[in-house]
């Protein structure tokens, strides 16, 4: 573990100081707010796209009806968020106690070697982007028993392949590598 | 009777008997996982569950429901971290009675009163659905319109820090169910041209990637946690006289986790607070909750697995979620084909009966399982999260593509999982947005048959009486908080 630094400090005590006598709008919630709204815009001027249903159709409901109820009640519901925060104080919690501190790196990380292995699926076949998988996340995580890993690696992959293909008969795409070797062994 | 024979002897088929206890055993093992909720491990099952037969899909998918949720009461005895929500209650008496030697007591206890909750709300669920469905049969439209909307706005009131959080949430899942292709017109909604979307947002990648790949970026940022474990357990069975002394507690929690799993929306976890609330509230032993109560364990234990059997009435009667989990359930339900309402229980009264008869034998399965391997199950924390978590991504990754055979499905779950990510870290909670997502057809589909019917005017839906009392409902259950912090105001001055 780091030491926190002196702006991660005084980051918690105002938050510390915020959680015992709230101010009116919490600022994390204001901009979620504004970031609900942003996606209420969005969702909005979608249901503009919408095509025109047939003549045939005029009386019933119309395709941007129901979406643009939702996204209003998305929208007003938002607007209460950035003064909830006083509520939930009264009831001892603390709406921030999960946020106070900013998103770890690690997570940062995971999520882009999740994307990476799926960016990189085609290429290597479905059983070995999971193998790669279950080599590369453990030591990302600090998984240091090379042995468990490797032994992982192999193991998992192919019980979860051979449930999946032989047994509920579901088709994996061999990816560009899988097709290249395969030809390359015929 | 003949229905219920029928459907009983489902299950007598050595395979779907093997598949009910393949699910308890899955249960257990996951609901001891801290981190791993029955809703995950039910979203994961259900790819594999697509490919069976609709009767042991079914079945097992509820054993898992059943054990998962009493599973998490070992780890929180044992380790005091609750392996899933529902069991966070028990943790409170238990790991006391753990720390002085009475691991095996506290065991003995949380497993038979789990028992003894999920049994009694089975018999209510026995005679509760068809009941329900047949009062159901009479709904028109608007009558189930106001329902769903009742059970999306009991939202409000489910576990979570916030009840706005939980509403926005659940719109939003109403609103993802919009995507795809109009049914009354025809018109393609927020499809952007892509193929993949015509026919909607498919449940099963959204389910994974909320529940799985939001939980496994949740517990990236947390890899440094050292579970604290009692050393020795002792399976030493609590005695008659500490039967005794819990009954009220049982009883009443029986009671509170059936009537609190039938309503909409709400489920296990708010039953077991609800169950050690008024454990403590009833008991002549006050000074004892915290410090290892026996009441304190029964009272929530009972009440988290009576929630089980209550949150399926709804769920098979009307078609609405009594939980998160049977939400999935429902979605499972869906994808085999059938329309989960009050036509389930009248033309197909023998799969209801199969389901009922699951979770019974469910029940009796981790009672066994739960006094001679809760040592053993206890052990399934020491799986290293390093292992643990990438085994997730990889059967998610897998699961989510299984079903359409689709790259882009894995994609959906992904960006699911970091949706589900950025939810939890703000407060928002996944199951509310599943729940919406689920009931979002249902409310839709009703308003427009509702509106064709009453000639485009909303007002006349008012004409009801069962529309009145639903509305009515849904006010209370949104206005609820303030209503009691008026009420108790006003009792103080």
């Amino acid at each position: 573990m780091t030491e926190p630094t002196q702006a991660d400090q005084a980051q918690a005590a105002a938050a510390r100081s915020d959680f015992a006598s709230p101010s009116l709008v919490n600022r994390t919630d204001l901009i979620l707010t504004l970031c609900i709204f942003a996606f209420c815009g969005f969702a909005w001027y979608s249901t503009t796209l919408f095509e025109e249903p047939s003549a045939l159709f005029q009386d019933n409901i119309q395709p941007e009806f129901f979406p643009r109820i939702m996204v209003w009640t998305i929208g007003l519901l938002a607007l209460m968020l950035p003064f909830e925060h006083r509520a939930i104080t009264k009831r001892g919690e603390d709406i921030d106690s999960e946020r106070r501190t900013g998103i770890p790196p690690m997570v940062y990380i995971t999520f882009g070697v999740l994307v990476t292995l799926l960016l990189i699926a085609p290429v290597l076949g479905t059983l070995l982007t999971i193998v790669t998988a279950a080599f590369i996340i453990p030591p990302l995580w600090g998984e240091r028993r090379i042995k468990l890993v490797v032994f992982f690696a192999i193991l998992f992959p192919a019980a979860v392949t051979i449930l999946f293909s032989k047994v509920l008969q579901v088709y994996f795409e061999p990816g560009l590598l899988g097709e290249t070797v395969g030809n390359w062994v015929q | 009777m003949d229905d219920m024979l029928l459907g009983l002897s489902l299950l007598a088929d050595p395979y779907t008997l093997f598949l009910i206890v393949l699910g308890v055993l899955i249960g257990v093992t996951i609901g001891a996982l801290p981190g791993l909720s029955s809703s995950m491990a039910v979203a994961l099952l259900l790819p594999f569950t697509i490919s069976l037969e609709p009767v042991p899909a079914i079945a097992m998918m509820a054993s898992l429901y059943c054990a998962g949720t009493f599973g998490g009461s070992i780890t929180a005895i044992l380790i005091n971290t609750p392996g899933a929500p529902p069991a966070a209650a028990t943790a409170l008496d238990g790991y006391p009675m753990a720390q002085r030697g009475e691991a095996g007591r506290a065991l003995g206890l949380a497993a038979v009163s789990s028992v003894i909750g999920g049994i009694f709300s089975l018999i209510v669920f026995l005679f509760t659905a068809p009941l329900l469905a047949k009062v159901a049969l009479e709904f028109r439209p608007q009558e189930y319109f106001a329902l769903a909307i009742f059970g999306l706005s009991m939202l409000a009131s489910i576990s979570g820090k916030s009840s706005i959080r939980n509403l926005i949430a659940g719109a939003v899942g109403v609103l993802i169910s919009t995507v795809g292709v109009h049914l009354t017109t025809g018109v393609e909604r927020y499809t952007f041209g892509i193929p993949h979307l015509t026919e909607g947002i498919g449940f099963l990648p959204v389910l994974i990637g909320l529940f799985a790949m939001g939980e496994m970026l949740n517990q990236s940022q947390a890899l440094d946690v050292v579970y604290e474990r009692v050393k020795s357990v002792a399976i030493k069975l609590p005695s008659w006289a500490d039967y005794m002394k819990v009954k009220g507690a049982v009883i009443r929690s029986c009671f509170i986790g059936t009537f609190i799993g039938i309503l909409p929306a709400e489920g296990t976890t708010v039953a077991a607070i609800m169950g050690y609330n008024e454990a403590k509230r009833w008991s002549k032993n006050k000074e004892e909750f915290g410090k290892g109560a026996l009441e304190g364990i029964a009272g929530p234990e009972t009440a988290n697995n009576a929630a089980t059997g209550g949150a399926m009435v709804p769920t098979l009667a009307l078609g609405i979620p009594g939980s998160a989990t049977t939400a999935i359930i429902l979605a499972a339900l869906i994808m085999h084909g059938f329309r989960p309402g009050p036509n389930l229980v009248r033309e197909t009264p023998e799969f209801v009966y199969a389901i009922f008869g699951a979770m019974l034998i469910a029940n009796f399965v981790f009672l066994v399982v739960g006094l001679g391997g809760a040592k053993l199950f206890s052990r399934v924390t020491l799986i290293p999260r390093t292992i643990l978590w990438p085994a997730v991504f990889i059967f998610s990754m897998i699961g989510s593509y299984a079903h359409g055979q689709s790259v882009f499905d894995v994609w959906v779950m992904l960006g699911s999982g970091l949706v589900g990510y950025l939810m939890l870290r703000h407060g928002f909670g996944p199951a509310p947005l599943v729940m919406g997502l689920i009931l979002g057809q249902l409310v839709e589909e009703n308003l427009s048959q509702a509106m064709i019917i009453l000639d485009n005017n909303p007002l006349r839906m008012l004409e009801s009486p069962i529309v009145v009392s639903f509305l009515i409902l849904t006010i209370i259950s949104l206005f609820w908080t303030p209503i009691i912090s008026l009420l108790s105001r006003a009792k103080n001055s």
